[in-house]
């Protein structure tokens, strides 16, 4: 492998991981951009929705590493484990938003972002008390597809999740331009009040934000899982961690900063592996995030979320 | 049944409160002080050790998040660090060649040469008691050192930077092999010892020493909320703006009260790891954090026994009442023949209650099972119902006459605002003289509330100059523009809401007080005659306005009627000591009765020889008070005069009522 | 963390005591307790069960038998991992070390699991007098008289093992890759865990004396899931195999990401990969082909134990494994030591035990014959070399079966 080579395989890798935590970003950013709330239930919906990937891949009968698909069956039991797993993650966020936020909003002070630290406190331990602590072998369908870009390999479910990544980013963009739900909710991300008063249903928006950026934690831990080959109780909180600084980086509020936080923050964590050494990976990331914070609290691409005094 | 409880209780309600209060306190000393006597089990013991410095984490966490409203996810980076500390220098980690210079340190036993098969080596043996107070240095610095960086950062933004900083600490624990050995962690950390006698692996003198440290904790605890700089702190918490616009420099108290809950949680740690002997990287994650932050949202944000009971009562469910429960549900199980009750372990289970926990008191008792504010009994009628008074503030007799120092009073020169695009302000010129009473009017948004801002240091200025007794206030942030005194209220009331009016007021006087951490706490007599000389001075501030404060002194002012709510504020702004009062439209929102009663104590304050700068809408009000008036429009000064010259400016009335009704008005002046 | 763990032990043990004493035989008999410090959760859990078994299983025997007159044994299983650490926690370890030695019938222990936890431990248990026999804690610092004044403050010997130690482990299979593997270039990662570390310093050394070059050293953080970053890195340079010092936590995530990156390199470890935990979390293809040692002879396929492993199996419904052997010897030392004092009709005290087990002298047993050196250490010391290889016919999770007995590896 030469040193060109070696680049661009830990760019593939950060591509990998920048797919996975930009999807976990736009939850972070949709949800901080309409409430100001930083949403931590959000690191173990993401858990959960690996966990809900595994058991629906398993109930389809694919089990292990052993069951390699390919074709339309494929295709059919990827899109079917997907639309499910969103759907589910989406019905959970929703459910967490209506009973335990709701009552809450309007409230001074930190209590909505105790109770969501709460919430994900209890996500945690209902599977750590039903499925363990062990690592599981997430299934794996995908053929062993392999290809050589010069000395860099890149294999079948890279692409996939970059695929999974882009077309969901790319719908979502769609949805929040071009629809009228999704105009109601940049709408009341830029003046809340504003919006309201101008006939948009507050409490629908922000439901419809909650179902969206769960459903999206949904979609990223199944790629998280497809990506590994593993599902582990643990997970939600160094990958939720890093989608935040993701946010952050990109601008919290902001669609398309999230997307590119989250690639960025993904390459970064490829590059210091390859350098510092990945025990100090999390240093680094969490410098990056306290670093942005500090001296440019807006991100890369500026805030898009209102300016409450 | 009954009879036996009135037996004891009786005469105990019989007792005074305050007293049976030091009665109950000294009654549970007496039984905690006993427990190892009583109860011969090392292990049991051992046990309430550990409760003990869950204990005094609570506490310091509790002065961040409670008092100073600080939410601080990373605080057990605190307690690795006051554990690392003491690790390092006790344990045979880090073992530099002997040399002659390590003699003296080992004469006073800090070190001592040992032999491992190589050549003679440095082993450290700092005493564990110069360690406890060190620790709370070393991790104070710390706690400045990351707090400075991040409190700049809004509310939410620091719960996770802080989460960062709780994060990176393990890590670097974990990776610094040569000084913390990685995640084996540190082994053979020294225990204490004490005159000779070592405390080694018995756990009852650990546990004496936790109670010290609780005692102490609670007792600084304590001593700091009933402090200036308690106050300054939930000022901070309740409201930061209005906090910094009455005095209180806000990145001094933050870095203060991380400082000081980072010092709590080093001594814990140094007090930990002698215990354990032992310090690794995963004994200081996240968990810790949240459950520490469990306790002090259980036992109440902000109340010092609340967040006590709060860690006592969490290590009492999982020390005792899980697994007990457990038992029981192993015994339904037999009789059932149920294999999962029989196999059940509900200490497994503590995490899921923390975060059931958690959302239970957000959702139904945000204020904790010991909430920090006291409930007062309700008014009676007579105190509820005050008359309205006229003629001015009453007890004016302990209030000084301002004095005229021969200053030039507050000179505004060509001051401008823009916020983007928008001009608020536009080389805005002003004078109020020494004891003189300027009125701004304008209609909304010409700029008046922004004069406000830029005179008190929130609103940063483009150009211009504002000077006050011929000092510069420009570039000066809100508490220093304070200290020069210039004192303000809000168009919207700032008031901090959960705080007593009492304390409220007090708070004004923060910036005329000097007393520091230590001060606080020890007591000292200037201390104490500072305090008296504040409350004295507050409570002729608060009987100025009659029985419409006095009565409610001990009310939290959150509750109050928005004309009281209004009240409260001048009296805070009063309490500072002003030489100029900036009030932003004082009767806003009062009828006409009571308008009339604000606007003659106002008058009265005039009399006194206060210089005052008023925005008001009701041009009776200004008439009856100002010397002079001034026209604010979209950003522009638009008139300048005597009450009576400027409502009959044809340009005000123009900017205020549009063109058809200056018609109106003229015409019906001009009848007059 | 602090004392919830303390309590769910405590929880755990008065369980796992309450089982056995029902099965107790005369009321008379003096009760002795026995503690078990294993990570019985976490990552490394199955591996637990299966070697507390052994020492369960010897102390019931002796119980049923009335193998020590007037003396019965209970034992109490204390789970040194949390939940926090994902595996094994020293600072648990070092708690449970104290609720041993603050409870006065407490006489000998066996256990830990993991030599992190043993570090943690055994300053403590030193400072109590408090004996115990690790069936499988493999690190050489804790029973080496260099370190004596971290380890046995007390002085006397109390860490005793029926394992060898990593300073076998590491260097005998640097032996086996070089003379019969041919490996001439090596790329060497740790778990950053006490046990890792050691076993992955001690075989880079003997590996460079042998003449293989090492490429690279890097430290695997066992929470953090992506070490593609790292691998790929390995992958770029080249070398001939790879060396894992380190236990389940990261090895899972290892073995699938290495199968992935570079599938057919030469890949082995210690006997921290040694386990179902490996099989059930990383499954076939990705075990296939990894090499592992156990610092033990390899008893369990051998027929002179068969009669071991069928009291095994009608107790505990699975199959031991070679660690399970070693805890069921360590056990029947304890139980030796406890019968020589009655014999010469004195106090089994928690002192005279821990004497006892320094000079005890078991001819054959499982494991062959089984003395201790000075400090601990057991004087017969083998290493067994294993290659996954999948059998189908078999469970695929069952060590047994999937890890292929190759023989013993060269002394260093």
């Amino acid at each position: 492998m030469t040193s060109g080579d070696l680049l661009l395989q830990q760019a593939i890798n950060g591509l990998s991981l920048g797919s996975i935590y930009a999807l976990l970003a736009l939850g972070f950013t949709l949800v901080y951009g309409i409430m100001e709330l930083i949403n931590f239930s959000h690191f173990n919906v993401f858990m959960v929705g690996s966990m809900f990937a595994m058991l629906i891949l398993q109930a389809l009968g694919v089990v292990g590493q052993e069951t390699v698909m390919s074709g339309v069956p494929l295709i059919a039991i990827l899109v079917f484990t997907l639309a499910v797993t969103m759907l589910l993650c989406g019905a959970l966020g929703v459910s967490i938003e209506r009973f335990l936020l709701r009552p809450l909003r309007g409230i001074k002070g930190p209590a909505a972002m105790i109770t969501t630290i709460g919430v994900s406190y209890v996500l945690f331990n209902l599977v750590l008390l039903t499925l363990g602590t062990d690592a599981k072998n997430f299934p794996n369908p995908l053929p062993p597809i392999v290809w050589q870009i010069g000395g860099a390999t890149l294999r079948l479910r890279e692409v996939l999740i970059w695929v999974i990544a882009i077309l969901l980013m790319g719908g979502l963009t769609y949805f929040v331009q071009y629809t009228k739900i999704g105009r109601a909710m940049r709408a009341t991300a830029q003046d809340p009040d504003a919006a309201r008063m101008m006939g948009v249903e507050v409490d629908r928006v922000v439901m419809m934000s909650f179902f969206i950026s769960s459903a999206l934690a949904g979609a990223s831990g199944m790629i998280f899982g497809l990506y590994y080959n593993l599902a582990k109780v643990d997970i939600g909180f160094a990958a939720g961690l890093r989608a935040f600084t993701a946010a952050v980086l990109g601008g919290i509020g902001n669609v398309p900063g999230a997307m590119i936080g989250g690639v960025i923050i993904g390459l970064v964590e490829a590059m210091s592996g390859q350098v510092v050494g990945t025990a100090w990976t999390d240093v680094v990331i969490f410098s990056l995030l306290v670093l942005v914070l500090v001296f440019r609290p807006a991100g890369l691409l500026g805030r898009l979320a209102p300016n409450k005094s | 049944m009954s009879g036996a409880v009135d037996f004891i209780s009786k005469p105990f309600m019989a007792i005074p409160e305050d007293k049976r209060k030091a009665l109950g306190l000294i009654l549970v000393a007496i039984i905690l002080l006993l427990f190892p006597l009583l109860h011969d089990n090392d292990a049991d013991i051992d046990t309430a050790a550990n409760a003990l410095s869950y204990a005094t984490l609570a506490l310091g966490l509790n002065i961040v998040v409670g008092f100073a409203g600080l939410l601080d996810l990373g605080y057990a980076a605190f307690f690795a660090i006051g554990a690392y500390y003491y690790g390092i220098f006790t344990s045979f980690q880090v073992m530099p060649l002997w040399s002659g210079v390590w003699s003296p340190f080992a004469a006073i036993g800090l070190v001592e040469k040992i032999n491992q098969g190589g050549p003679d080596l440095v082993h450290f043996t700092l005493s564990f008691w110069i360690a406890l107070p060190t620790a709370a240095l070393v991790s104070a610095f710390f706690g400045v050192l990351f707090g400075a960086p991040t409190l700049r950062l809004r509310g939410d933004y620091l719960a996770i930077v802080t989460l960062g900083f709780g994060e990176i600490v393990p890590i670097v624990a974990r990776n610094l092999d040569s000084v913390t050995n990685g995640a084996a962690g540190l082994n053979g950390i020294q225990a204490p010892k004490l005159f000779g006698y070592n405390f080694g692996i018995s756990a009852f003198p650990y546990y004496y020493v936790g109670l010290g440290l609780v005692a102490l904790l609670i007792f600084v605890s304590i001593r700091l909320r009933d402090s200036r700089i308690g106050r300054a702190w939930m000022a901070i918490r309740e409201d930061e703006t209005a906090a910094s616009a009455m005095g209180i420099n806000l990145v001094r108290f933050k870095l203060m009260a991380f400082a000081i809950g980072a010092a709590f949680a080093g001594m814990t740690g140094v007090y930990f790891v002698a215990k354990l002997q032992t310090a690794t990287p995963d004994m200081f994650s996240f968990n810790v954090s949240s459950m520490l932050l469990v306790m002090v949202v259980l036992g109440g944000m902000g109340s010092v026994w609340g967040v006590v009971v709060g860690a006592l009562m969490l290590q009492l469910l999982q020390t005792w009442f899980l697994p007990q429960l457990s038992e029981w549900l192993h015994a339904l199980g037999d009789v059932l023949g149920n294999d999962w009750l029989r196999t059940v372990d509900m200490v497994q289970w503590t995490q899921l209650l923390f975060g059931i926990i958690l959302i239970f008191m957000m959702l139904f008792r945000r204020e904790g099972l010991i909430p920090a504010t006291r409930k007062v009994p309700a008014l009676t009628f007579q105190a509820q119902h005050a008359e309205v008074t006229r003629g001015g503030f009453a007890n004016l007799e302990n209030i000084p006459r301002w004095q005229k120092e021969g200053g030039k009073g507050l000179e505004i020169r060509g001051v401008t605002v823009k916020f983007g695009g928008l001009v608020a302000l536009n080389g805005i010129d002003l004078t109020v003289p020494e004891g003189g009473v300027v009125a701004v009017i304008g209609p909304n948004g010409s700029g008046k509330s922004t004069l406000f801002n830029v005179i008190t240091g929130l609103v940063h200025s483009d150009a211009g100059s504002i000077k006050f007794n011929g000092v510069e206030l420009l570039g000066l942030q809100p508490h220093q523009v304070l200290e020069h005194g210039v004192a303000r209220t809000f168009q919207n009331i700032r008031l901090f809401p959960n705080l007593t009016v009492l304390e409220n007021v007090l708070i004004g006087q923060h910036a005329r007080l000097t007393t520091g951490p230590i001060g606080a706490v020890l007591h000292t007599p200037h201390n104490v005659a500072e305090e008296k000389a504040a409350l004295d001075w507050v409570s002729n501030i608060i009987a100025m306005f009659s029985n419409r404060l006095a009565p409610r002194v001990a009310q939290a002012v959150g509750g109050l009627s928005y004309a009281n709510r209004r009240r409260v504020e001048i009296a805070r702004a009063l309490a500072s000591r002003p030489k100029i009062l900036l009030l932003d439209e004082p009767t806003a929102g009062m009828n006409p009765a009571e308008t009339l009663e604000l606007a003659e104590q106002i008058k009265s304050l005039h009399t006194l020889g206060l210089t005052i700068l008023i925005i008001e809408h009701k041009l009776d009000v200004v008439t009856k008070l100002a010397d002079t008036v001034v026209v604010l429009d979209h950003g522009d000064k638009i008139a300048e005069g005597l009450p009576d010259e400027v409502r009959r400016n044809e340009q005000v009335l123009t900017a205020y009522l549009g063109r058809a009704a200056r018609a109106a008005v003229m015409e019906s002046a001009n009848g007059n | 963390m602090i004392s919830r763990r303390t309590t769910f032990k405590a929880a755990a043990g008065v369980a796992a005591a309450a089982t056995l004493g029902s099965q107790q035989a005369l009321a008379a008999d003096k009760v002795l307790r026995i503690g078990i410090d294993l990570s019985f959760t976490g990552a490394d859990a199955e591996s637990a069960a299966r070697v507390a078994g052994g020492g369960v299983l010897a102390f019931e025997e002796a119980n049923e038998r009335h193998e020590v007159k007037g003396y019965s044994f209970e034992v109490v299983k204390l789970d040194d991992a949390t939940a926090t650490a994902g595996q094994y926690d020293p600072a648990q370890a070092a708690t449970n070390a104290r609720k041993f030695v603050s409870d006065k019938s407490f006489v000998a222990a066996l256990g830990p699991q993991m030599s992190g936890a043993g570090k943690a431990m055994a300053p403590i248990l030193s400072q109590g007098g408090l004996a115990t026999i690790t069936p499988s804690s493999t690190n050489p610092d804790i029973t080496n008289p260099k370190f004596a004044a971290q380890y046995m403050p007390a002085g006397k010997a109390i860490y005793f093992r029926t394992v060898a130690t990593d300073a076998y482990q590491g260097p005998n299979m640097a032996n086996y890759m070089a003379d019969t593997l041919k490996v001439k270039s090596i790329f060497v990662l740790d778990d950053s865990g006490a046990y890792g570390v050691g076993l992955a310093d001690a075989f880079q050394a003997q590996a460079e004396k042998k003449g293989i070059k090492v490429m690279g050293r890097d430290r695997l953080d066992p929470k953090a899931t992506d070490y593609a970053a790292i691998l790929t890195k390995i992958k770029a340079l080249g070398p001939d195999a790879l060396y894992y010092g380190g236990v389940g936590q990261a090895g899972v995530k290892l073995f699938k990401q290495s199968y992935d990156i570079m599938p057919t390199m030469i890949k082995a470890g210690g006997d921290g990969i040694y386990g179902s935990d490996m099989l059930k979390g990383a499954g076939f293809p990705a075990c296939e082909g990894w090499y592992a040692t156990n610092a033990a002879p390899h008893v369990t396929e051998d027929p002179k134990t068969a009669k071991f492993s069928e009291a095994f199996h009608k107790r505990f419904n699975q199959f031991p494994e070679d660690y399970s052997a070693t805890c069921y010897v360590g056990a029947q030392v304890i139980i030796a030591a406890v019968k020589q004092i009655v014999a010469a009709g004195k106090e089994p005290t928690r002192d005279a035990v821990r004497d006892a087990i320094g000079g005890i002298n078991l001819k054959d047993s499982l494991i062959g014959p089984v003395a201790f050196d000075e400090y601990g250490d057991v004087k017969n010391k083998i290493i067994s070399v294993f290659q996954i290889k999948q059998n189908k016919a078999k469970p695929l999770d069952d060590p047994d079966s999937q890890f292929k007995y190759i023989g013993i590896a060269p002394q260093a």
